[in-house]
């Protein structure tokens, strides 16, 4: 048999010719090499770390994930009871030994490697950190007055939450656009709901004022009537954005009526629980003209319960529900113990789990029930 | 804290590095003394097409090549000091690339010396 001579390492395995032999050694720096570590990542995965675009998030007190722009995986330790002897290329810097051309040497055994999980993004704590603190009127106000470094607020730019939330650049983004979020002076902000209603119904006078169309509303026009209210004009735009949707074939702006009407059935109810009838009387007293108001519109917002002959509704927001699925489910029995599909549905419907569908979501948090084959299913926890 | 996952080279230019991989243990002899570094731990063959023979004292292994579907990153974590700051930063960079390992996967075979066993 013949000794394959001229180049040792790894190359010298891999490329061993049918016939030659190798002897295989200790490297002369073998050891636990706790550094070294191996991760299972499928090709997409290794063109995005060759590209520059994986990052590792999370405080020091999480387990990290791994993120690339638009996934985020749990990172899983697998051990491997075999014995894994890790052999570099000749010529490795930081381990380099004599006659390495000529030697097969092996640096470290290797305990296991790690394997990447998809998972969903941990959103629950962007929330949670914009909601310290809200821009409100009074804010504004104050800020006309001083100059900055005075606040003594929490806020957030885009680095300290890419920082600090487990999840991707894109499912950020997601994130931050699903709570109207803007960026203010290089800070993500929520606006406080009260401030929101006053900066829309200003909108809406203004729109009424000048007879303009809620189909097609003018940026440039709606912002500057806006400021003539002494409102800041990134909060105006920013308004545009909450409750409208761009209509890029004139460059205007549409009111969507669902986004409006939510917005003021949320201000007629606030923390109440209020009479169906009731709520509908005042509900259509603060809708614009032009719109119509409709108790469809209010899917996932609100829930009714029968007290008696009446029918009380109430405040009830997907967006306040925890993003992940066992802790939704636990928060919606919890509330309600048993479901219809009717209700429970819009409360699901933005739950997103990779590799499990809502059948899957179902079976796996949920039980079923039906009196009767025509009945309709009742799900209650697990 | 967010952790870049750098690499000094591209895709193509990674170094591949590889894995003998063995059921069970490697041990030395009992009455060895001393540091394993630089000792020899055994011989691979890769005697047929597909097959690779690993000899480990005096038993013989046999086994095949394998290419990983799925391949391994090595990645080294480094703790650099940031200029200017107290503050010690961890970073984590690929060093290299394995596509494939020589799998030992049967019952060692004992080697009698004289004889080359059946």
């Amino acid at each position: 048999m013949e000794e394959s001579g001229s180049s040792g390492g790894a190359q010298a395995v891999i490329n061993l010719g049918i016939g030659s032999s190798v002897p295989i050694s200790y490297h002369a720096s073998f050891g636990p090499h706790e550094d070294l570590l191996l991760l299972e990542a499928d090709e997409n995965l290794v063109s995005d770390i060759f590209s520059g675009r994986v990052t590792l998030r999370g405080l020091p007190d999480e387990d990290a994930v791994l993120c690339t722009k638009s996934k985020t995986y749990a990172i899983k330790f697998v051990g491997n009871s075999n014995s894994m002897l890790l052999i570099p290329p000749s010529n490795t810097p930081g381990f380099l030994q004599d006659d390495d051309e000529s030697h097969v040497s092996v640096i470290k055994l290797a305990p296991g490697n790690m394997e990447l999980v998809e998972v969903s993004p941990k959103l629950d704590k962007l929330k949670k950190l914009l909601m310290e603190s809200p821009l409100n009127a009074g804010e504004v106000e104050d800020a006309m007055m001083m100059d900055d470094g005075e606040k003594n607020l929490a806020l957030y730019t885009w680095s300290d939450l890419a920082n600090t939330i487990q999840a991707s650049d894109e499912e950020l983004r997601k994130g931050l656009e699903s709570l109207s979020a803007i960026e203010i002076d290089g800070y993500w902000r929520v606006i406080d709901e009260s401030y929101l209603d006053m900066i829309l119904r200003m909108l809406l006078n203004n729109s009424v004022l000048n007879s303009w169309c809620f189909d097609g509303l003018d940026e440039e026009d709606v912002v500057s009537s806006l400021v003539a209210d002494e409102f800041p004009s990134e909060l105006a735009g920013h308004c545009l954005r909450v409750f409208g949707s761009e209509v890029k074939e004139i460059n205007k702006w549409k009111l969507e009526p669902r986004l409006v009407c939510l917005h003021f059935a949320r201000q007629v109810l606030g923390e109440e629980k209020m009479r169906l009838e009731s709520f509908m009387e005042e509900w259509k007293k603060k809708i614009p003209e032009g719109m119509e108001g409709k108790f469809e519109m209010l899917e996932g917002e609100v829930l009714t319960e029968r007290i008696g002959i009446e029918t009380r509704v109430y405040k009830f927001s997907v967006r306040s529900l925890p993003s992940t699925p066992a802790e939704r489910f636990a928060v919606l029995f919890k509330h309600r113990p048993k479901w219809e599909w009717k209700d429970l549905e819009p409360y699901l419907r933005d739950l997103h789990v990779p590799r499990l569908s809502m059948e899957g979501l179902l079976l796996k948090y949920t039980r079923r029930a039906q009196s009767r084959p025509d009945a309709e299913p009742i799900f209650s926890a697990r | 804290m967010e952790i870049r996952v750098k690499c000094g080279c591209g895709e193509d230019e990674c170094s591949e590095w590889t894995i003998v991989e063995l059921q069970g243990v490697v041990e030395t002899q009992s009455s060895f003394q001393g540091s394993v570094q630089s000792l020899e731990i055994g011989r691979l063959c890769h005697s047929d097409s597909s097959q690779y023979t690993f000899t480990v004292g005096y038993h013989e292994l046999t086994g095949s090549k394998v290419t990983l579907k799925k391949p391994l990153l090595v990645l080294k974590k480094l703790q650099k000091c940031t200029d200017g700051s107290s503050q010690k930063e961890t970073e984590l960079e690929v060093v290299g690339i394995i596509r494939s390992k020589i799998l030992f996967k049967t019952r060692p075979k004992p080697l009698f010396s004289g004889t080359s066993g059946k």
